[in-house]
Formats: C-alpha cells, sequence, structure tokens
C-alpha cells in the first residue's frame, strides 16, 4: 500500500492544483495516514495529540506539494519527517512524560524488540520497503551498532525520546547517554553511507 | 555564525532527523533550514537516508473528524470536478430535458409582455447541449441590478419541481444558487455582491430541482440548460 511510487504520483497529482488534486489528496491519505498516526502516536502517547499532529502534517503536506521534489526517492520519508518533526515539537511543548503510556508500545518490555517493530522486516512488511536501498542498509546498519548506541538509537527514533528522557530511561548519566547518540549516528552515517556508496 | 557553514552540520542533522536535538538548538536548526539553501538541502539528505521505514504494526487508523477537518480546511472541495463534469451527472439530463419539453409543449400560451421592461443587454446564451429544452437568453437591466431570463418558449416548471439557477464562478468553486424559479422567465434581482461574479469566464445553468428548490445548496438534479457569459452569438 506504502508505494513510494504511488505515493510520489500522488503527491505530484495533488500539487497540480487541479480539478483531480483533491481526489488524489484524499487517496494519499488513506494510504499513508494510519502509518503516520502511529508514527506520532508512539512519540505523543496520546491519541488526540497524536491527531492534531496529524491533521497539522496533512495541512503542511497539501502546501508543500508544490515544492516537492519529484526526484526524491522516498516521499514517504519526506512525509513521516514532517510527521516526526511536528509530533517532536509538541512533545517537547507539553509535558508528555507517558511514553509507557500507550498500550501497544510498552517501553520496557523489550527495548531491543523495538528495533524490530521499527525496521525489522516482518511477515507485514512492505514490499516497497525491501526495494528501498536506503531504507535496507539503515535496518543492516543500525543492527551493527554496540547494544547500547542502538537501542537509544531505536528508542529516539520511535518514542521521541530526549537526551534527558533516554538517560532516565536507560539510568544511565546524561553525559554517557549523549555521547552513545552522538557516535551512534556518525556510525551509522558512515555504515549506510558505505554501502549506498554515493555519498555526496 | 551560519549553520550551514558549521563543522557541526552533519551531527546537527543527524540528531534533528533522530529528534534528539531539542530546544533553541532545534529551533535554530529549523530556521537555517528556511533561510540557508545548504542546511536545506543537507537536511533532505539526512531525512531522505536516514528516516526509518516505518512496519506495518505502526498502523493506526485515524478517525473520520481529521480526514473532514482537513478536506475543509484546505478547502479541497475547490480541486474537485465542476458538478456538471462528475461522472453520472449527464446520466439523469435527457430525462430533464424531455420532461421540459414535455412541459413546454403543454404550457403553449404568449407570455405576458411586461409594458415597463427595463432596457436590458443579453449577457449569456442558454442552451441544452442535447437539444429538447428550448434555449433561454439571460440579460441585465441597464443598473445590472437585475437578471432577466427570457425563454424561447414559455416553460413552467410542474408541480412537484422547480427551476434553480445558478452561478459557475470564472474561477472554478461551487456553484452559488441565485434563484428558484417556477418559470424560465424570470426577472431575478442580484444581491450587490453577486454582480461582480457575472463576468466573462463565469457560466449560468439551471438545473431542474425539488419543489421549493436544492435541498443541499448544490445542484441535485439534472441539469437542462448551461451558458457561458459574455458568450453571445
Amino acid at each position: 500500500m506504502l508505494d513510494d511510487q504511488a505515493i510520489r504520483g500522488l503527491l505530484l497529482r495533488a500539487a497540480a492544483r487541479d480539478e483531480g488534486s483533491a481526489a488524489a489528496f484524499q487517496r494519499l491519505y488513506e494510504a499513508s495516514a494510519p502509518r503516520l498516526l502511529g508514527v506520532a502516536l508512539r512519540i505523543l502517547g496520546r491519541r488526540e495529540l497524536a491527531e492534531e499532529v496529524l491533521h497539522d502534517a496533512f495541512v503542511r503536506i497539501w502546501d508543500a506539494a508544490r515544492g516537492f521534489d519529484p526526484l526524491a526517492e522516498r516521499p514517504f520519508a519526506w512525509m513521516a519527517a514532517i510527521v516526526r518533526h511536528r509530533a517532536i515539537d509538541l512533545r517537547a511543548s507539553h509535558d508528555v512524560s507517558r511514553v509507557d503510556s500507550y498500550h501497544d508500545a510498552p517501553l520496557d518490555a523489550d527495548p531491543d524488540g523495538s528495533l524490530e517493530r521499527l525496521v525489522e522486516p516482518g511477515p507485514g512488511a512492505d514490499q516497497a520497503a525491501e526495494r528501498n536501498r536506503a531504507a535496507r542498509w539503515l535496518r543492516e546498519c543500525l543492527g551493527r551498532l554496540p547494544a547500547f548506541e542502538r537501542q537509544s538509537l531505536v528508542l529516539a527514533y520511535e518514542h521521541g525520546l530526549s537526551h534527558r528522557e533516554l538517560a532516565a530511561h536507560l539510568q544511565k548519566p546524561l553525559g554517557t547517554v549523549k555521547a552513545w547518540v552522538r557516535r551512534g549516528m556518525a556510525s551509522l552515517r558512515t555504515c549506510v553511507e558505505a554501502h549506498l556508496g554515493d555519498a555526496p | 555564525m551560519r549553520i550551514g557553514s558549521s563543522p557541526l552540520l552533519d551531527a546537527l542533522c543527524g540528531e534533528y532527523v533522530l529528534g534528539t536535538l531539542r530546544g533553541p538548538a532545534r529551533r535554530r536548526l529549523a530556521r537555517a533550514r528556511r533561510e540557508e539553501p545548504q542546511v536545506a538541502a543537507r537536511l533532505r539528505y539526512w531525512e531522505e537516508t536516514f528516516m526509518p521505514e516505518y512496519t506495518t504494526r505502526f498502523d493506526v487508523a485515524p478517525s473520520k473528524r481529521t480526514w473532514r477537518a482537513l478536506e475543509r480546511e484546505l478547502g479541497l472541495a475547490r480541486y474537485r470536478p465542476a458538478w456538471y463534469r462528475r461522472a453520472g451527472f449527464w446520466r439523469n439530463w435527457a430525462l430533464g430535458a424531455t420532461f421540459a419539453l414535455a412541459l413546454a409543449v403543454g404550457l403553449r400560451t404568449p407570455g405576458p409582455e411586461s409594458p415597463q421592461a427595463p432596457a436590458w443587454r443579453p449577457i449569456a446564451q442558454l442552451s441544452a447541449a442535447g437539444g429538447g429544452a428550448p434555449g433561454v437568453t439571460a440579460g441585465l437591466s441597464a443598473d445590472g441590478g437585475t437578471l432577466e431570463l427570457r425563454a424561447a418558449r414559455p416553460v413552467l416548471a410542474g408541480s412537484a419541481q422547480s427551476y434553480e439557477l445558478w452561478l459557475l464562478p470564472a474561477g472554478g468553486g461551487a456553484p452559488v444558487s441565485l434563484a428558484v424559479l417556477g418559470s424560465l422567465d424570470a426577472r431575478v434581482a442580484l444581491a450587490p455582491g453577486r454582480r461582480p461574479g457575472l463576468r466573462a469566464g463565469a457560466k449560468l445553468a439551471v438545473s431542474v430541482e425539488p419543489a421549493g428548490g436544492s435541498p443541499t445548496g448544490a445542484p441535485t438534479g439534472p441539469v437542462i440548460l448551461v451558458g457561458e457569459v459574455g458568450n453571445i452569438s
């Protein structure tokens, strides 16, 4: 369903602002809103806030579609970035100390399992994701990181945890956690770019 | 200092995409993205490459309200096909046109000439694409305050029906109801706010509606006549 080719086509059709644009935008919403709502919900933990983020993100997507780069390989990642930024901003402005409250994603149950929830191709994973090299190497390279670095990155990716929240959750000093995140992202970049071979 | 030339640019982008960059640093980078093309390009690269591919396990169905609010707020109705071009719309058209013709034949009485008819100038010729319904000429009074319809033959709506006159705005958009009519010979007082809309490129259309007019505020019945303003032959 979340085929990047299809999403690109729908975005461009919406950007045309003609009489087919509303139908294209509606199909784009129907195809991607459930996944994007899930992304926001993992970060915010509260349904009403997540729906608000979804709404604001789609307003932004409608406006920004006209400037969308038709050559971008991962239009869904572009949309997910808009949702995540908005959700993280909202999380920072609310007192969202409720990562554990969302029943489907108990943070303490299996922190390392989050990697699988996040990126591992399960039986329900999209074929399109498999075809995408960047996504495949991101998953591969995350898996190669030392356990604490991987855990920190996955928790931040999935739940939008800040350095401070990571430190509290992992019960480690703030400075240690910051170093994990910094080193983890640097290693992730080196690994992904080495495999993609076309780092700009 | 410009963030675009900072040696920390990639580290900042990485933590921005991850979400651990917070507070003033996050806001500074978001602003730099709008102001510095180099930062925008770098962030795009990071998002494109380092945004995880979320699995179906994330999916949560949004409430119907969220889409409805979006549709309203973005005015998406403007970007749908005009109602008279939608599939299925013309399906009922012939029926309406035939019905109007039957009425016309049955009620072939001379229209009363109004002795004090004001000077008017025709602005649109309304006709039925498939023939059937008689043509109607629409004209404006000299002061622009009255829209007058003159039918080639007198046509009255049946007792269970009304005609409704619609303005289709020049730039596209939802049809605006101008009047509910019992006859295709009619004078319609134009609200001052409606007059600018009657410019070249706009269209006038007549649909057949339940008695009293469209229950929804949009045309629901077959369109029997349509014509473009300024297109007088």
